[in-house]
């Protein structure tokens, strides 16, 4: 059993690396596998291609592996903890949140560009998490419910304050915002790559910690609490780590949904989410498929990008709905 | 209150412990002692507070008055974490809607024992894969936890337990749901353990033959405590359980060499059926 489990992690390290790799190679300069070699030896030194390849693909395809793990590492905590298999970063009203607060700011201030568009993105995310994180830690007994109810409520109460500022606001913040709901990785630099990866690293090494206890609470509130866990103080810091994560993705690059919902239930088909390699696989998977969805929005349309969000919501969905329909089948 | 120095201290002393929910009391003024090594059951009609006093004493609810003190310490002046390594606890049912393995649940019992970012160890392992082995489930190994039968959880659990190495197990109504055959073999497999158990039974001839003391309660209160001879009496049944049964001794009492009452109960004086309507 231990054996497998390292076999199939260096399966999928290999092909994340790989498909890294690949991915270099693909954008609207052509350029071969040896150029990306070259550009990561010399770090874009050499020649104008390497340059395209190290200062805007590099960043812009270890932001969309970042995202990937992370979205799907919240999504996989979130379900466990809610013990729900529809709960997803997004069901929290992490993203509307976000939206609302990119659309305060330009209404504001007038600005529609830069990084304090992502500052403000980020403070929406955290003011629904802190709003959340209030109401849920008062909840007591019946927490999970209570925490999945005002999620949906808080999502669509910013929602409906940002289409309210919208239909006030002129057509250029309607473009804007767009960015937000849909996703992309366009705005990815060396420069800022920290903070996601800071965040994201930290707060996956932290989950992993807890594998044991996010274990038990698999088995009910009543189960956990006899293992010695403080059963509603560990749902809340859970639900800070995987909100923390999702609201500087959102910041950086806006909302891609359904990545946090379909990886962990794909990864639950062929692993037990019991074990750390379950936490690793969901996290490799995620970033892998991220990586791949990033490549085809950049070469589905020639000379333009298709918004990451439509992507992973289309494929997603269909692979998902596949694999549900095949499983049924062969049991 | 002063305990007198005996040479046996009782494992776990509930004292005077009251609990209510929105002004409605569910349990009243209970006490009793719990004296280490000993199996006893918990009885009670449906509703008479059965699960809100274990609850109470593996910590999962406060009392609203007294105490329960468990080897000398109130448990509220312990942490949750400590109190985990000592005391272990088997529930009626387990909701699991993922895939964990048997061994994964198993494993769990190991959380108390261990801090944060500590791995399994070898050692580890041996006494999940012992733990597993004791309880006859060492071929499902790898299976997932939801694919086992009902008696097979309710055996995984106690493996879980066992994992957990408790100086007291508290089980509720652990085997409520299982065939007769399976409810006898959990009950003697958590016999063999050499801990000390506290057990709610629905079935009180299973009871009363498994333990060594009863503890029955009647709307919240404690109404008679005692050896199962001296405890399961037809006015008992009648009072508290509101049956008309026989009370005679097991054919097995002489066997082993203690008194193990048997319950034969009598029909049809309820008036169900048709003439209930009225």
């Amino acid at each position: 059993m231990q054996k497998n489990n390292y076999f199939a992690v260096s399966v999928a390290l290999f092909f994340a690396l790989s498909s890294i790799f690949i991915a270099l190679s693909f954008g609207a300069a052509a350029s071969k596998f040896i150029d990306v070699y070259h550009s990561i030896i010399g770090q874009g030194d050499d020649s104008f291609i390497a340059r395209i390849i190290w200062q805007l693909r590099m960043p812009r395809t270890l932001l969309a592996f970042l995202a990937g793990s992370g979205l799907a590492i919240a999504g996989l905590i979130l379900q466990t903890v809610t013990r729900n298999p529809l709960a997803d970063p997004y069901l929290f009203g992490i993203s509307s949140g976000a939206s609302f607060g990119v659309v305060c700011f330009m209404t504001l201030t007038g600005v529609s560009a830069g990084i304090t568009m992502s500052a403000a993105a980020f403070v929406g995310s955290l003011l629904t998490m802190l709003l959340l994180v209030f109401i849920a830690g008062r909840a007591g007994r019946g927490q999970v419910e209570s925490m999945l109810l005002a999620g949906v409520a808080l999502s669509f109460l910013f929602s409906a304050f940002t289409s309210l500022l919208l239909y006030f606001s002129d057509p250029q913040a309607i473009t804007a915002i767009l960015f937000w709901t849909l996703g992309s990785f366009a705005r990815a630099q060396w420069s800022t790559l920290w903070l996601p990866a800071l965040v994201i690293i930290s707060c996956t090494g932290l989950m992993m910690g807890f594998r044991r206890q996010l274990n038990a609470m698999l088995l009910g509130d009543e189960s956990a609490a006899t293992l010695g866990i403080p059963v509603q103080r560990f749902r809340l810091l859970m639900l800070v780590l995987s909100s923390l994560i999702t609201a500087v993705l959102v910041a950086m690059c806006g909302g891609i949904g359904f990545v946090g919902l379909m990886i962990p239930h794909i990864v639950r088909f062929f692993v037990s989410q019991g074990t750390i390699t379950g936490l690793i696989m969901t996290a490799l998977v995620g970033g892998i498929f991220m990586v791949w969805v990033d490549v085809l929005s950049r070469v589905l349309l020639a000379n333009q990008e298709l918004p990451i969000g439509v992507i992973t919501s289309a494929i997603g969905s269909i692979f998902f709905l596949s694999l549900l329909y095949f499983r049924k089948r062969e049991s | 209150m002063q305990i007198p120095a005996v040479i046996d201290p009782p494992l776990l002393e509930v004292v005077n412990l009251s609990w209510s929910v929105a002004n409605t009391a569910i349990l009243h003024d209970i006490n009793f002692a719990i004296k280490p090594g000993q199996f006893i059951g918990l009885l009670g009609p449906n509703g008479a507070g059965k699960s809100s006093l274990l609850r109470c004493l593996y910590r999962y609810t406060k009392p609203v008055c007294g105490e329960v003190i468990f080897a000398g310490k109130n448990i509220w002046q312990l942490s949750a974490h400590e109190y985990a390594k000592q005391v272990a606890v088997v529930l009626q049912e387990t909701p699991s809607q993922f895939n964990l393995s048997l061994f994964d649940v198993v494993s769990l019992g190991l959380t108390p024992h261990k801090s944060l970012f500590s791995s399994t160890t070898k050692n580890d392992q041996q006494i999940i894969f012992q733990a597993i082995e004791q309880v006859g489930l060492s071929h499902h190994l790898q299976q997932s936890f939801d694919s086992l039968s009902g008696g097979e959880k309710q055996r995984a659990l106690i493996a879980r337990s066992i994992v957990q190495s408790p100086q007291l197990l508290i089980m509720d109504e652990p085997t409520s749901h299982l065939d007769i055959k399976y409810q006898i073999q959990l009950m003697e497999l958590a016999k063999s353990l050499n801990v000390t158990v506290l057990a709610s039974f629905h079935d009180l001839n299973l009871a009363a033959s498994m333990c060594d003391e009863l503890l029955v309660i009647k709307q919240g209160e404690l109404v008679a405590t005692g050896s199962p001879e001296y405890v399961i009496t037809e006015e008992m049944l009648s009072e508290v359980f509101g049956v008309c049964a026989e009370v005679s001794a097991h054919p097995q009492s002489k066997k082993l060499n203690k008194v193990i009452p048997r319950i034969t109960y009598f029909y049809g004086y309820q008036g169900g059926g048709v003439d209930a309507k009225k």
